[in-house]
C-alpha cells in the first residue's frame, strides 16, 4: 500500500515497531547465550527437538548398557577366578590319585590321601558353588543359592541361560553350564576316587573321569576368556557411541559461543543505531522553527 | 449593493479563520487520540442573491465566505481493512499464546520431560533383571513407573487447566463484545439524533469506529454503514448490531477438556449457532475446541502405548513366589494411567515358575529401543517415539503459528500506516495551516479598517465645502 501522507503518529509507530523488532532479537540472543542453549522450547527447533530427544534416549540406553557391561564382567571375572582354582584342585586330585597307584605305599598313607581327596572334593564343591551377588555363578536360573548340593554332592543347577543385553544389537551369558565344567560329575567321580584309594585302588577309570574334567574347565576358561574379550569390545564400542551421541547432542542444543556471541553485538550496534535515528527523527518537527 | 456590506464581508473572513483556528487546535491536541480523524473547514463564498440573474440585470451580491461543513477525513475502505486485519491478528496471536503455554507445559527438550522419566523406567528394569532377587532394585523400578504415571496425571491435569483457563478468557471476551455492541447500540442512536439535528456528530463517530475496531479484534466483527451515520455490526452473518438495539451473544458448550467431543463449545446468538472466524474468541474456540483436546488425546495415546507395551511382555513372566505376571500398568487414559504391582515381590520378572530369573525384566528394560516397543504393540508406534511426534508436532504448530503472527503483524502494521495516512493528524500541516489561517485572519481585518477608513473619508470628509 503506497503511504503517501506521513504523520508524526505514523512516524513515532514505525519506530517504536523496529526498535520493539530489534530488542526481541536482542532478548532472544541473551537468553540462548544465558542459558547455553540454541533449543530451549520444542518451537525453536522442531526437527532439533525430535532429534536431540531420540539422541539422549539412545545415550540413557548406552549409560545403562555400560551398567550391564560392568555387571557382566565382575560375573565373568569371579568365574574365571573360579575356574583356575578349580583347574586347580582337579590337578592335585589327579596327582593324589597317581601317588595312590605307587605300591609301595601302605594303608595309613592310603587312608590319608583318601582323606585329601575327600578334602579336595569339599573345596571343589565349594568352588562350584561360588556366587556373584548371591547368585551361584554355575547354577543357571536355580532357585536356590547352590549349585551343588553341599553334603549329596547332586547337582542343582537347570543349566538355563543367564544374560544380559550389552549393545543395541546383542547379549551376552554371563554364566557357566554347571555340567560343561563337570558340576554334575566330579564330586561323585572324587567320592568314588576316595573310595577306591582306600579299597581296590584307583582305577584308569578314575584316572580318565578327572582327566575328562581337567579338560572340560580348560575348555569353559577359554570360552570364559573368549566372553571376556566380547564385552571389553563391547565396552570401547559403547563408550566411543555414547561419547559420539554426547557430541551430536550438543552440537543439536547448543549454542555456539562465538557465533552467538558476534550476532549479539551486531545486533546491539544495530539497537543503538536504530535509537539513535528515533532520537534524531522524533525531536524535529515545524513547531521547532516557527516562531 | 450597500457601502457597509464590506465590512459584512471582512467580518465573515475573521469568523472563518477563526473557525477554521478552532480546528486546526483540535486537530492538533488530539495528535495523539487514538482514534481521531483529522477534520477539516471547508469554506465556501456565501450569498449569491438568489435575482442576480442575466435575465433581471442585477448585479450578484457578493456577502463573503462561509464554513459549510466540517469533514471528518476518514477513508472507510481503509479502515474495514485495518479491522480485517487486526481481527485476524487477534485470532493468530490468541491461539498462538495457548499453544505456546501448552508447549512449555512438555518440558522437552530438558532432562525435566517425559522422555527422560521413560528412559529411568526403562533402564531400572535393566538393573533388576541383573539382580532379578535384590527388592532395592525391584522397588526402584515401581518408584519410576510412579514418575512416570506421577509425570502424565500432572501434564493432562495441566492441560485441562490450561483448557479451563482458555474457556473463562473465551467467557470474558464474549462479556466485553457485548458491552462494545450495547455501547456501540447508544452512539448509534445519539449519532442519529445528532444528524437529523444537523449538529456535527465527528466525536461520536470517532468513538463508534473506534468500538466497530474493538469488537473486531474481539469477535471478528465486521461493519455495514446504514442510514444517518449508522452502521450494523455482524459476526459470521449474523446481525449482532442493528441501529439502537444490539443483541447479545453467548457461550455454550462443555465445561471441561474431556466433553468436547460429546459438547463442542460455540457461540450463540439466540440459539443459532455463530461461525466466529477471526477476533480473539475465533482463536479461543481454536484453542478450546480442537488444540487442546488434540493434544491431551495425543498425551492418552502415549500412556496407552506404554500400558499395552509393557503389559503385554510383563503378562508372560512369572513372580519371584512362582505367580503368572499380572498387568503392570491399568487404566484408559492418561490421567488414569496407574501402577497394578505393590511390592517388588509382585514383579514378574522371569520367564517360568521358580526360577531365578530376570529374562523377562531385561525384555521390558529393552522397550526403550523404538523397534522393540513397536514389536510389543504388534507393529503400531511406541510410547517414546509417539511421545517425540506430538512433541515435534506440537512445535511445528507453535512455530509456524509464530511466523503467521509476524507476517499478520506487518500486515496491520502497514494496514495502520494506510489509516494514519488518511486521518492522522500531521503537525507541520497543522502548523502551516495556523499560519495561513492567521494570515487570513490578519488580511479579513485589514479589510474591515480600510472599509472603514473609505467610509471615515465618506462620513466624516465630504461635504465639508465652505464649513
Amino acid at each position: 500500500m503506497p503511504v503517501s501522507r506521513i504523520t508524526q503518529r505514523s512516524l513515532s509507530d514505525t519506530t517504536l515497531r523496529g526498535l520493539q523488532a530489534n530488542i526481541t532479537s536482542l532478548q532472544k540472543l541473551q537468553n540462548e547465550l544465558s542459558s547455553g542453549h540454541r533449543i530451549s522450547r520444542p518451537s525453536d527447533d522442531p526437527s532439533g527437538t525430535g532429534s536431540a530427544m531420540l539422541l539422549s534416549s539412545k545415550k540413557a540406553a548406552d549409560v545403562q548398557y555400560l551398567r550391564n557391561i560392568g555387571f557382566a564382567n565382575s560375573r565373568l571375572q569371579t568365574t574365571d577366578t573360579t575356574l583356575q582354582a578349580l583347574s586347580n584342585q582337579l590337578r592335585s586330585a589327579r596327582d593324589l590319585l597317581v601317588q595312590s597307584r605307587n605300591a609301595s605305599l601302605n594303608t595309613e598313607s592310603m587312608t590319608a590321601l583318601a582323606q585329601s581327596v575327600e578334602q579336595i572334593r569339599n573345596e571343589v564343591i565349594d568352588l562350584y558353588n561360588t556366587r556373584y551377588l548371591d547368585r551361584p555363578v554355575f547354577g543357571g536360573t536355580v532357585a536356590g543359592s547352590y549349585a551343588v548340593d553341599p553334603s549329596t554332592g547332586t547337582y542343582l543347577g537347570d543349566d538355563q541361560p543367564v544374560t544380559t543385553r550389552i549393545t543395541s544389537e546383542s547379549t551376552i551369558r554371563m554364566d557357566v553350564r554347571g555340567t560343561d565344567v563337570g558340576a554334575d560329575t566330579v564330586p561323585a567321580s572324587l567320592d568314588l576316587l576316595a573310595t577306591n584309594i582306600t579299597g581296590t585302588g584307583a582305577t584308569d577309570a578314575d584316572l580318565t573321569a578327572l582327566d575328562d574334567a581337567l579338560s572340560l574347565v580348560a575348555q569353559a576358561l577359554g570360552d570364559i576368556g573368549a566372553r571376556e574379550t566380547r564385552v571389553s569390545d563391547a565396552e570401547s564400542v559403547v563408550t566411543s557411541h555414547k561419547t559420539d551421541l554426547i557430541e551430536r547432542i550438543s552440537e543439536n542444543v547448543d549454542i555456539d559461543l562465538p557465533e552467538t556471541i558476534m550476532n549479539l553485538e551486531s545486533q546491539k550496534v544495530a539497537y543503538q543505531s536504530a535509537l539513535g535515528a528515533a532520537a534524531r527523527i522524533l525531536q524535529k518537527s515545524l513547531v521547532v522553527f516557527l516562531s | 449593493m450597500s457601502g457597509f456590506s464590506g465590512l459584512n464581508t471582512g467580518l465573515t473572513g475573521l469568523a472563518a479563520a477563526q473557525r477554521a483556528m478552532d480546528i486546526t487546535g483540535q486537530n492538533i491536541v488530539n495528535a495523539n487520540t487514538e482514534g481521531y480523524s483529522r477534520q477539516r473547514v471547508e469554506l465556501a463564498t456565501a450569498g449569491t442573491s438568489s435575482s442576480a440573474t442575466f435575465h433581471t440585470g442585477n448585479q450578484p451580491v457578493l456577502s463573503g465566505v462561509s464554513v459549510e461543513t466540517i469533514t471528518r477525513i476518514r477513508d472507510s475502505f481503509l479502515e474495514a481493512m485495518r479491522a480485517t486485519a487486526g481481527a485476524r491478528q487477534s485470532a493468530l496471536t490468541t491461539e498462538a499464546s495457548v499453544l505456546e503455554a501448552a508447549q512449555q507445559l512438555l518440558s522437552e527438550p530438558t532432562s525435566a520431560g517425559l522422555q527422560n522419566t521413560l528412559d529411568a523406567f526403562y533402564s531400572s528394569w535393566h538393573d533388576l533383571s541383573l539382580t532379578p532377587t535384590d527388592d532395592a532394585a525391584g522397588a526402584v523400578v515401581l518408584q519410576r513407573a510412579a514418575a512416570v504415571t506421577d509425570q502424565l496425571h500432572s501434564l493432562v491435569s495441566n492441560l485441562s487447566d490450561e483448557w479451563t483457563t482458555s474457556r473463562t478468557a473465551l467467557d470474558g471476551v464474549i462479556a466485553e463484545a457485548n458491552q462494545a455492541a450495547s455501547d456501540l447500540a447508544e452512539l448509534n442512536a445519539q449519532i442519529h439524533s445528532n444528524v437529523v439535528g444537523g449538529r456535527s456528530a465527528n466525536d461520536l463517530l470517532d468513538r463508534r469506529d473506534l468500538l466497530v475496531r474493538e469488537l473486531g479484534s474481539l469477535v471478528g466483527a465486521t461493519a455495514l454503514p446504514g442510514e444517518d451515520g449508522q452502521v450494523s455490526v455482524s459476526v459470521g452473518g449474523v446481525t449482532i448490531v442493528s441501529g439502537s438495539t444490539a443483541q447479545e451473544l453467548t457461550l455454550s458448550g462443555a465445561h471441561d477438556i474431556s466433553a468436547v467431543s460429546a459438547d463442542p463449545p460455540t457461540i450463540l446468538w439466540n440459539s443459532t449457532s455463530v461461525p466466529v472466524d477471526s477476533g480473539q474468541a475465533a482463536g479461543y474456540l481454536a484453542a478450546i475446541g480442537t488444540d487442546l483436546p488434540d493434544l491431551s488425546s495425543a498425551v492418552d495415546d502415549v500412556a496407552l502405548a506404554l500400558r499395552d507395551a509393557v503389559n503385554s511382555i510383563h503378562q508372560t513372566g512369572y513372580t519371584r513366589t512362582g505367580a503368572t505376571g499380572t498387568d503392570f500398568f491399568t487404566g484408559t487414559d492418561a490421567a488414569s494411567l496407574a501402577v497394578v504391582p505393590t511390592a517388588p515381590e509382585d514383579l514378574a520378572v522371569a520367564t517360568a515358575a521358580g526360577v531365578v530369573d530376570g529374562s523377562i525384566a531385561a525384555a521390558i528394560g529393552d522397550l526403550a529401543s523404538d523397534d522393540a516397543s513397536s514389536a510389543a504393540l504388534s507393529g503400531a508406534t511406541g510410547a517414546s517415539e509417539l511421545w517425540r511426534e506430538l512433541t515435534t508436532d506440537l512445535g511445528v504448530r507453535v512455530q509456524s503459528m509464530a511466523a503467521s503472527v509476524l507476517v499478520q503483524d506487518s500486515v496491520v502494521a502497514s494496514a495502520e500506516d494506510a489509516v494514519q495516512s488518511s486521518s492522522g493528524v500531521n503537525l507541520d500541516e497543522e502548523m502551516t495551516n495556523m499560519l495561513l489561517y492567521q494570515r487570513a485572519y490578519q488580511a479579513s481585518a485589514r479589510v474591515i479598517t480600510t472599509v472603514d477608513a473609505m467610509l471615515d473619508t465618506l462620513i466624516n470628509r465630504t461635504g465639508m465645502v465652505g464649513r
